[in-house]
This record gives C-alpha cells, structure tokens and sequence, in this order.
C-alpha cells in the first residue's frame, strides 16, 4: 500500500515570529525554517506503518518555492522513498494546496493521504479535509492512534469530550495530531543516503489547478503587550483597587 | 571632427614641438620640462573631456543595475552546504533535546547515561565517515561536516559530546590510515546497530606534554611491539573495547597502535576531572603490553601528525559549540536581570564584555571551519589547527570565565549551566587527542 505525506516548509517552532513593520504579514527572510511539526509527526507515522508491514511505499510531496526542498530532503531522510515537489513561488491558500494534493494523491493512486491536522504558520486546518472532501473519500481528523486493518483504517480521534474510535474506507485522508507519535531523530547517515533518493519536479499547470485567492490577509498585527501589573500591599487595598477597576 | 579631438589635437602638436626642441638637453631642463609637460597635457585632456561631456536625465521604469551575488563556492564562503546543514540541525536537535537536559545529572553523577549514548549511537555519528563499501554512509572526507556535528553536540554538552563522539576517533583513524586488513576487522562493528565503545588514546600525564615526544614506548620486540606507558584522560576507557593508543618507536617517531581492551598488560584508573566528567575520564595503564606488528595503524610519518591536527580542530570545535552555549544563556540573561532599576546589560562593562565573547567565538569558529575546510580538501592544514587550538585554549577559557562573571553569583552555583560550561571550556586548553573529526 501507497502512502502519500504532505509536508510544509515553516518558520521553526522556535523563533520568535515577528510581525513586517508595513503589517503585510511576518518576517520569513533570514529566519530558521524546518519541516511543521505536525507534518514530522505524519512522516514519522508512515514510516511506523511501514516499518509494520501495512505501508510499503511513502512518497512525500510538498507545495513551494525552491527552498522547499530542503524540507522534502528532511522527510527522505525520515523515510520517505521518494518525493514530489510542486514547484510554485507565490502564496498558496489552503483550497489550491488541496487541490494541488488531491491530485497527486489522484495520480499516484495512494491509499492513504497522512497529513499534520495544520501548520503551525497559519494554523488553517483545512487542508486534509479539503482533499478529503475534493475526492469524496473518508477523513480521519486529529488522530492519536491508527490502525491499518486490511482496507480499513481504525483510528482513534482526540475530540473534546475525550476520544473517539473511528473506522473509515481507504482510500483515506488521516490528519495527525500530536499525541500521534514522538518523531525519532534523523539518522545521520539516512540524511546522507536522502541526497541520493529521487524528488520529482511539478506544477500547479501540471496538475491542472489554477491557483486561486479565497480569501485576502488585510492585515497582520502582533498581540498586545501586556501592561505593567499594580502590587497591593494588603487585602483591603486589593479589594479596593478591584472595586476601583468595576471588577466587584 | 569634434571639439575634443580638435582640442587635443592642437594640444598635442603643440606638446611635441616644446618636447623634441633641443635647446631643453643644452640647458638641462629637458626632464623638469617633460614632467611640467605632463602633468599640463594631462589635466588639459582632462577638461577637454568634461568640457565635452553632459549629463543627461533619462527617465525608465526599469531596475537598477546591481552586481548579482557570486556563486557559494568563494574563498571565504563558510555557509555550510544543504547536507552539512541538515546534519548539523540534526546534530542539534539532538544536543538541545537530549544531551542539555541530561547534562547536569550526567555532571553530578560523573557519568553518561548508557540510554543516551545508545540514542547518539543511534544517530549514526560514527557511520558517517565510514565508506559505503564498509556498510557506512560516507563517500567522501567529511571533516567540515564533522566539526558542525561535534560543535552542535557541544552546544547540548561538551561532557557527553565527547562520551558519544570518543568512539568515532577510532573508527576515523581506522579510515583514515587503518590498512584494508585492520578495515576489514574493526570498521564493519561501528557500522552496527551496538557499535564498541572505542577511544583514542594520546594524551600523557607529563609536564607540559608535547603529542610529540610521547613518554609511553613501543618497543619492537621481533615480530612484536611491547608497549609501555601510561596515556591520560581517556574518554569512556572502562566501558570501552578498543583503543587507538599513541607510543613513541624506538627511534622516537611517534606512531599510532590498535589496542583491544582484552590485551595483558592494560589496566584501567578512573581519573575524574574538573569537567569533562560525563565522559569518564581515566588513565590507561600500559605494562609491557605486547601486540603484534600487525597492530600498528600506519608506517606513514604524516598521519601522527594529522592525527594530532584534526584532534586540535575538534577541540576547537568543542569549544566553539559550548562558548556559543553560553553566549546564547547570556544575551537573555543581562536583559533580564536587573540591578540599579534597570538591565544589567544597560551597564557598558557587561555589553562590551557580552561584545568581545561574540567576536572572539566568531574569530575561533571562522579559524575552526578553516582548518576543518583544509582537511577536508586534502591540504595543508596544520597550522589553521594550530591557530584554532591556541584560540580553543585562550578565547574558550576566558568566554567560560567572562560567562561565570556576568552571571555574579548565580555564575558559581549549580542552578545554572555556566559554571559547568567554565570547566568543560578548560579541558580544550589541556587536552590533547580524545577525539578525531
């Protein structure tokens, strides 16, 4: 069985993001990127899955500008067999990234399509049901636990109330959440070995999508810092100093 | 014809007239007169030019004309390729994740975890430099990308960084000069999954030890060599199943012996040390330790002398990824830390202190990678690792100091990491060998 991973190229869990000073969005230049943490979590499931026996390919596909490959190198290097790049240099919203997936996942007839629940960038989280819904097969969102059982997969969600077990069709689209798995670390050989693993070249052209724009970012700003705090000596001054504000 | 070239023209036919007359050689003026001439004719020509010359506004929606940036490969380019990145953040994912939350108890207890260091194994440090036809992964010298790796490690903690990185100095040197016959026994158990834990062994307890003139002998004895000395500071050496030992042939030429830890005649001395104490340092005992010609690692003068080298430039690099460690706890810290109502770092003797750590860490890693780069481009590289040893000793010891300093109090104290960063950054001025990159 085929397994398709999306992966995205992000500003690093651990930069502290700063918004442009013209507010049209934050400062990406100069600043780490490394793979979406929920998307490792995905590369690392579907090479758990592999490791099992249920899963005997993994290609990795990402939808970016030519740094992006570098994040298709890391999901190699995770285990991925080989990789697609749809090359695109402009701003990708979530229904084109769909779009632009479904049809990979269209073409390279995989039976699971694993994905992070969102990126940490944006944090949409529309892009696996998006593709679910664009082919019109089964969605399995925030799993914590999947289980391939011959064309079904059994998967166990985190909703609010606690967890759901749920078991869809494959074809299947299984977006990741994090209680998912713990990626391992590369390998430092595997990351030799990725240089020499194939990534093929695509487009939106290609693959038939014309990139549209639903919706428009007007506007980015930081949140507001928060204010100095007042220190109260005593009970009754605090109380006071509540009734002051109208808090009691 | 153009008013210029009219100009300069006239200008010339005057200029030739006053410098063939002969009358300038009777009265000696020829050469006062020639320079005169020059200097007229040139600034003449000058202001013929401008004169002739307009500027034009011309107005285009066009770009402006920038030199593009050359290709990566220059001279003084240091950015590490899309690989050695990749390694690098791996390196340091790991460091960050592993090895900076164990360090403290690692510290304390005077060892290193065997989890942890199986997870480093796991990593594959050592696979990287072993070829492919060995079951490695590695194709071509990687020294550079050796740096980064030790360096990132170091950034996690230089105790375990060389605990986990003590058994790649064998494997390397096994590369490096091992003859096909000592490949072919030790490398393929360093590609495993359970990899020997293997440490070099060079450094002696000697005033003021020179890698040299080493004190431990390796005495031909027939088809034998009798080995005997003692070697110092020898990362992991009681958990460890081979050595590359260092010994002085009969003539004095230092030479390089594969020791397996089975051998009569070896034994083993804990020797606990100001830092470093996470790698298990101890002193080997050699006692007329006799091992076969076969052992010996390389007939070729140069490779003592290169095993030394790229010892110096991961000590450097060492000491490069802990001085950035402690650079990086500091920054946060003079901001926050307030005195006199306001951060510390407001106060001009700690910002030029925090200053002169950046720039003399800057100074040691950009002569590191140097020497590293010549490495592995096959060239000449023992001085830069010269210059990157007495960089490692002075500069990383001194950041190690001014980072207790600028911590006051807190500097000295276990609660935080510097004051263990301080000793570690002393072994790099002290130790020689331990590790190969």
């Amino acid at each position: 069985m085929k397994a398709l991973v999306s992966v995205k190229r992000v500003v690093d869990y651990n930069v502290r993001v700063q918004v442009k000073s013209d507010g049209s969005g934050v400062v990406t230049d100069g600043v780490k990127h490394s793979m979406n943490p929920f998307d490792e979590i995905a590369m690392e499931e579907a090479v758990r899955l592999k490791e099992k026996g249920k899963v005997t390919e993994i290609v990795a596909v990402t939808i970016g500008g030519a740094k992006n490959e570098e994040t298709l190198r890391t999901a190699l290097a995770f285990g991925a067999d080989r990789a697609i790049h749809v090359k695109e240099e402009g701003e990708v919203q979530p229904l084109t990234a769909a779009k632009a997936l479904a049809a990979v996942l269209k073409k390279e007839d995989a039976k699971l399509f694993i994905c992070g629940k969102q990126a940490i960038d944006d944090d949409a989280n529309q892009t696996g049901q998006m593709v679910a819904a664009l082919l019109d097969i089964a969605q399995a969102t925030f799993a914590s636990k999947v289980e391939i059982e011959g064309d079904k997969a059994k998967v166990t969600r985190e909703v609010d109330a606690g967890l759901e077990t749920i078991e869809v069709d494959l074809p299947a689209v299984v977006t990741t959440d994090l209680r998912l798995n713990e990626p391992r670390y590369l390998k430092l050989p595997d990351i030799m070995k990725a240089k020499k693993k194939p990534i093929d070249a695509t487009s939106f052209g290609d693959l038939g999508v014309t990139p549209g724009a639903g919706f428009k970012v007007t506007k980015t700003t930081p949140p507001p810092t928060r204010s100095k705090g007042v220190m109260v000596k005593t009970v009754d001054e605090l109380v006071s100093a509540l009734k002051g504000k109208g808090l009691l | 014809m153009s008013v210029v070239d009219r100009f300069t023209g006239i200008g010339l036919r005057w200029v030739n007239q006053i410098a063939g007359a002969p009358i300038l050689d009777r009265l000696g003026l020829r050469r006062p007169t020639e320079q005169a001439l020059y200097h007229g004719t040139r600034i003449g020509f000058r202001s013929a030019a401008a004169a002739a010359r307009g500027f034009k506004r011309v107005q285009t929606l066009g770009q402006p004309a920038r030199p593009s940036s050359p290709s990566t490969s220059g001279l003084f380019d240091l950015t590490p390729s899309e690989d050695q990145q990749m390694l690098q953040d791996a390196a340091r994912r790991f460091a960050d994740e592993a090895l900076r939350p164990a360090a403290a108890a690692a510290d304390a207890a005077g060892a290193a975890d065997a989890t942890l260091l199986e997870g480093a194994a796991e990593l594959g440090l050592g696979v990287l430099n072993i070829p492919e036809s060995l079951g490695g992964a590695g194709s071509e010298r990687s020294a550079v990308a050796n740096a980064l790796v030790a360096e990132a490690l170091a950034y996690g903690d230089m105790a375990l960084a060389v605990a986990a990185l003590a058994p790649s100095a064998v494997s390397n040197a096994l590369v490096l000069w091992g003859d096909a016959t000592q490949q072919a026994s030790y490398l393929p158990a360093f590609v495993n999954e359970h990899a020997p834990m293997a440490a070099l062994a060079l450094h002696e307890p000697q005033v003021l030890f020179d890698p040299f003139a080493l004190q431990t002998q390796a005495r031909r004895d027939g088809a034998d060599y009798v080995l005997s000395g003692v070697k110092s500071l020898v990362p992991r050496a009681a958990a460890a199943e081979l050595f590359v030992v260092a010994a002085a042939l009969d003539d004095g030429e230092p030479a390089l012996f594969i020791v397996e830890s089975s051998e009569a005649g070896l034994s083993i001395e804990a020797e606990p040390a100001m830092g470093l104490r996470a790698a298990e340092t101890a002193r080997l005992h050699l006692d007329a330790l006799r091992v076969p010609a076969s052992a010996r690692l390389t007939h070729d003068a140069a490779a003592y002398r290169d095993a030394v080298a790229l010892s110096r430039v991961a000590w450097a690099a060492l000491a490069s990824g802990t001085a950035q460690a402690a650079l990086d706890y500091l920054i946060p810290y003079v901001n926050e830390r307030t005195a006199f109502g306001e951060p510390i770092s407001h106060r001009q003797s700690v910002a030029f202190a925090v200053a002169d750590i950046s720039i003399e860490l800057s100074g040691l890693r950009l002569t590191m990678l140097r020497a590293a780069s010549r490495a592995e481009r096959g060239v000449d590289f023992l001085r830069e690792a010269a210059l990157a040893r007495r960089l490692a000793a002075d500069k990383g010891a001194r950041i190690g100091s001014e980072a207790v300093q600028l911590l006051g109090g807190h500097g000295f104290v276990k609660e935080h990491p510097v004051e263990r960063w301080y000793r570690d950054l002393r072994a790099a001025g002290v130790v020689e060998g331990m590790l190969l990159i």
